[in-house]
């Protein structure tokens, strides 16, 4: 190395070493870093595409009623709002965002300006990810709602109780669609590609697999939403000739054999099941996240 | 000189550095960013200075926290800076990529800095409202940030950089593809936070610019620690080569027959593809003073002005082969 003379440097004042941001500090910027997520989801073109997603099994009721009035409004419930919205919809509104919590920002170049933050990087992971459950379970309720006022207004046949299915609806699509937030999540920690890897799971696993009555649906989203509809709501059609169980015979529900359902688990396991499965991959997540570092594109590296 | 050997500073053995390097190095891969750094910066400006690739960048990454280096350790106003989220209140950081919120205006973006940074709602407006004031943005406060100039974006990252009056500021590249009228600009901001008491490492690739800045320097290369010191030392070196200057403006045929009237001109190559001019020039520090009054007399619009690389590295071939 060359050697040249060196300046005499300036005094200067340094904070204690033991500086630490206050509570009260820190607290604010995870607020401003939730409102930045929201405001980053309300933004974007995404979720209009989501809306218009969303917005197809209410369209797709509207067009069946226009054509026939006959078509029972069990059965539509059932199509759209418990197989439709849950296996088609939910992972795919989870995969777009779950997997975009840092690999937006980290493509987008901004990561830098939340890395530079008093925030550490297990709360950055944390606040992003119940901002992005705030803006796909709001997503997911209304939609929900929306699907069941198209079913059932001016419907002929009312099964009873619609608001409260409805609600029941909600809440189970919102359960369903926090785990497959949080697993998408860290997935997109653990690959670059997590569009592709999470179709294919969804595909695979949520859509083939949980439909076969193997042991290996129990590691599906899918499975438990459905186990606890089942136990939770009747899906039985009235027809002329009898009555018959709409879910039971697509969902793989043995119940023939096993009509108190003790092949499956109770609804309170399944709950926790998926909220724990949820909390589990939220904090492995968020664990990865604190202990990596983000490579940001700089201008000489594109 | 070994570059391992830690530097003697004259007269200050007792004053802590502002940003310490020790025997610092960062792989990516197989590939080296920075290569066995030691390296000690006082409080002050200084300039930081090597061509593309050189590991600028990985340096102000590694003196931010958001690289870990594979070897050695970084310190910060005396603290370790990896995972240590509460330094970030001390620092600020204008990076070198252009990437903002797009959808957001000027004003709420350094408004979001500002929050994100801690502050209360009354707070952040009231330090929003100062750090574009400091960076001459009011007037363009309200306009959505998409809309923006480059110089427009490049004082909006620097205000959202000193938003909360960080001790320390670290500025990559701050003055690329600006137009002479925002460099000037720019660096008269620099000069200020600097004489408030701000302690500041700008990088840069053009040694013209950042000795406008400040006499201390360290050079790098190859992620290697070439020189540290005094600029005129170097300056003395890089006027021994050609300096080459590039201009991006529309009518850039004319522009070249008024700058061969310049007696420091030696040459003017035309970029046609590029709608520009390389200047050669061994006065880059009159060639360079001269440039913004060329810009507002308003005889042409000088887009964007940057330094050749290959003469500096040149001369950082004379430096590491010496």
């Amino acid at each position: 190395m060359t050697s040249v003379q060196t300046l005499e440097p300036l005094k200067m004042d340094y904070a204690p070493a033991g500086h630490r941001a206050p509570a009260g500090s820190r607290l604010r910027a995870l607020w401003a870093l939730y409102v930045l997520t929201v405001r980053q989801h309300l933004h974007g073109k995404r979720w209009m595409v989501m809306a218009v997603l969303f917005l197809l099994p209410a369209g797709l009721v509207v067009l069946i009623r226009s054509l026939s009035s006959h078509v029972p409004s069990a059965a539509m419930e059932f199509i759209f709002a418990f197989m439709f919205i849950p296996q088609a919809l939910l992972p795919l509104v989870a995969l777009i965002y779950g997997s975009g919590i840092i690999q937006d920002e980290q493509e987008e170049q901004t990561l830098t300006y939340l890395l530079i933050r008093p925030i550490s990087k297990w709360g950055l992971y944390t606040v992003k990810l119940l901002a992005t459950l705030t803006t796909t379970v709001s997503l997911t309720a209304l939609f929900t709602a929306l699907t069941y006022a198209a079913v059932y207004y001016k419907a002929e046949t009312v099964v009873k109780d619609v608001p409260q299915r409805c609600l029941e609806a909600m809440a189970l699509h919102s359960l369903a669609v926090v785990a497959y937030c949080c697993l998408f999540g860290l997935m997109s920690l653990l690959t670059k590609r997590t569009l592709i890897v999470g179709i294919i799971y969804s595909a695979i696993f949520e859509g083939l697999l949980a439909n076969l009555p193997l042991g290996i649906r129990l590691v599906t989203v899918i499975y438990y939403t459905r186990v606890i509809a089942y136990r939770t709501m009747p899906f039985v059609e009235h027809a002329p000739h009898g009555t018959f169980d709409l879910a039971s015979p697509v969902w793989q529900m043995d119940i023939q054999h096993d009509p108190q359902l003790l092949e499956h688990p109770q609804v309170g396991t399944c709950v926790l099941g998926l909220l724990g499965a949820s909390f589990a991959c939220a904090v492995l997540a968020a664990f990865m996240c604190a202990r990596r570092e983000f490579h940001v594109k700089t201008p000489e590296k594109n | 000189m070994d570059s391992q050997r830690p530097r003697q500073v004259a007269g200050s053995t007792e004053v802590r550095p502002v940003v310490a390097f020790q025997d610092v190095s960062k792989w990516y891969g197989n590939v080296i960013g920075i290569n066995k750094l030691t390296l000690r910066i006082p409080a002050g400006v200084t300039g930081l200075l090597g061509p593309n690739g050189a590991g600028k960048s990985t340096l102000l990454q590694l003196a931010t926290g958001q690289l870990y280096p594979s070897q050695g350790t970084v310190e910060v106003l005396g603290r370790q800076v990896w995972n240590n989220a509460s330094l970030n209140c001390l620092i600020g950081l204008c990076p070198e990529q252009d990437a903002f919120y797009e959808w957001m205006t000027g004003w709420d973006f350094v408004h979001t800095s500002a929050r994100l940074g801690g502050l209360g709602r009354t707070a952040a407006r009231q330090a929003a409202g100062r750090a574009l004031e400091a960076v001459g943005m009011t007037k363009h406060k309200g306009r959505v940030v998409r809309g923006y100039s480059k110089g427009m974006r490049q004082r909006t990252k620097l205000a959202q950089a000193l938003v909360h009056d960080p001790q320390v500021l670290f500025l990559d590249e701050p003055l690329t593809g600006t137009d002479p009228v925002a460099r000037r600009d720019l660096m008269d901001i620099i000069q200020r936070l600097a004489s408030e008491g701000k302690s500041v490492l700008v990088s840069s690739h053009v040694l013209h610019e950042v000795q406008t800045l400040t006499p201390r320097i360290v050079l790098l290369n190859h992620g290697r620690l070439v020189a540290e010191g005094q600029v005129r030392e170097i300056r003395d070196l890089i006027d021994k080569h050609p300096h080459h200057i590039v201009l991006i403006c529309d009518e850039y045929r004319k522009l070249a027959a008024r700058l061969l009237a310049w007696e420091d001109v030696e040459g003017v190559k035309v970029m046609a593809n590029e709608k520009g001019l390389m200047v050669e020039t061994r006065s880059p520090d009159a060639f360079y003073a001269r440039l913004p009054e060329l810009s507002l007399s308003g005889a042409t619009t000088i887009k964007e002005v940057y330094s050749d690389d290959d003469n500096l590295e040149a001369v950082f071939k004379y430096l590491v082969n010496k």
